[in-house]
């Protein structure tokens, strides 16, 4: 246990210098804004700005449903990936069973990519 | 040491972010918190030794599902503020929901450390001198192999039924058509006109 944590000792520590150094460029400004008395907001200063004119509308806007549709092709084929990288590194002892099984689930989700290519799925006008 | 530290920096971060997953007003927020929750859940993964499942839950999950998350939300059409009126109206209800989790899991804790719970290392012991993700790898595609050809028969499902759900052809259309391209020839594109001075070319 503590072997394979071991090993991301270093990914702990940069995440740590990258937590302190981006949280420094963050907070110091407001730390040095607030000393140096530059620090006074009103209401003017704080109101929404966009090119001159107040915001006209929500920034949230409908999204079509075929942003669905390829977030899910992506989803499917993302853990025909994933699954890829244990039966990579085990392939030396599973034998062919194995492999076939393999081949196997690939196949089921060839159909599947056969299917949405031919229905147009992954078209974009 | 450094271990117990980083455990607990990682857990409080899960459940911090989880909290504001559930109590963030907008539903954007929610998500990216969600996402936050979901890299600190590997972190945890790393710590207790399943590398596999701690790359799952970063390129799986933040990767794919949390966008898949992003792009439904961006999609319904729903007013936010009438979703959160009925809150004291279910209250009652989801206190009922969350003193069963609570019993389950104290039950689920009890019995663990009774010893009753062992299924995993009776069935497959995990090995010791391989790699996490080679011990993933000698089970699922030999003896676990109808669960895992299985969940590609779900994920093939999953991809005919979101095609036939959300997808339509939409007219006026122009796409690209590589085969009609190909059998253009030279001679059904190109035509020589010699014009007679003082004479244009009829097209």
């Amino acid at each position: 246990m503590a072997s394979v944590a071991a090993g991301y000792l270093p990914i702990l520590l940069f995440l740590g210098v990258a937590l302190v150094l981006s949280s420094a460029f963050v907070f110091l400004p407001m730390l040095v804004g607030r000393l140096t008395g530059t620090h006074q907001p009103n209401p003017e200063k704080l109101a929404e700005y966009e090119c001159g004119f107040p915001a006209f509308e929500d920034s949230r806007a409908q999204f079509d449903v075929r942003f669905y549709l390829i977030a899910i092709l992506f989803i499917i084929f993302d853990l025909e990936a994933a699954f890829l990288y244990p039966w990579a590194v085990s392939l030396g002892g599973i034998g062919f069973v194995g492999w076939l099984s393999m081949m196997i689930f690939l196949v089921e989700l060839a159909v599947g990519f056969i299917y949405a290519w031919k229905k147009g799925a992954l078209e974009w006008e | 040491m450094i271990q117990t530290i980083a455990f607990y920096l990682f857990a409080a971060l899960v459940v911090a972010s989880g909290t504001l997953t559930i109590l963030a007003r907008n539903p954007v927020h929610s998500v990216l918190w969600l996402i936050l929750a979901f890299f600190n859940a590997a972190g945890l993964m790393i710590l207790v030794g399943a590398e596999f499942i701690a790359m799952l839950l970063v390129i799986v999950y933040v990767g794919a599902v949390a966008v898949l998350f992003l792009f439904v939300v961006m999609m319904l059409d729903i007013d936010f503020a009438e979703l959160r009126a009925g809150f004291a109206q279910y209250l009652p209800f989801g206190i009922l929901l969350v003193l069963v989790l609570a019993a389950e899991m104290i039950f689920a804790i009890g019995a663990w450390k009774a010893g009753g719970i062992d299924m995993g290392s009776r069935i497959a012991p995990t090995p010791s001198e391989v790699p996490n993700i080679e011990a993933i790898g000698t089970l699922i595609y030999t003896r676990y192999l109808y669960i895992f050809e299985g969940a590609g028969l779900i994920l093939l499902v999953a991809l005919v039924g979101a095609i036939v759900l959300t997808h339509r052809t939409r007219g006026g259309v122009k796409a690209q058509n590589v085969t009609a391209q190909n059998m253009r020839r030279p001679e059904d594109a190109i035509r020589n006109v010699k014009p007679a001075v003082g004479q244009g070319v009829e097209l």
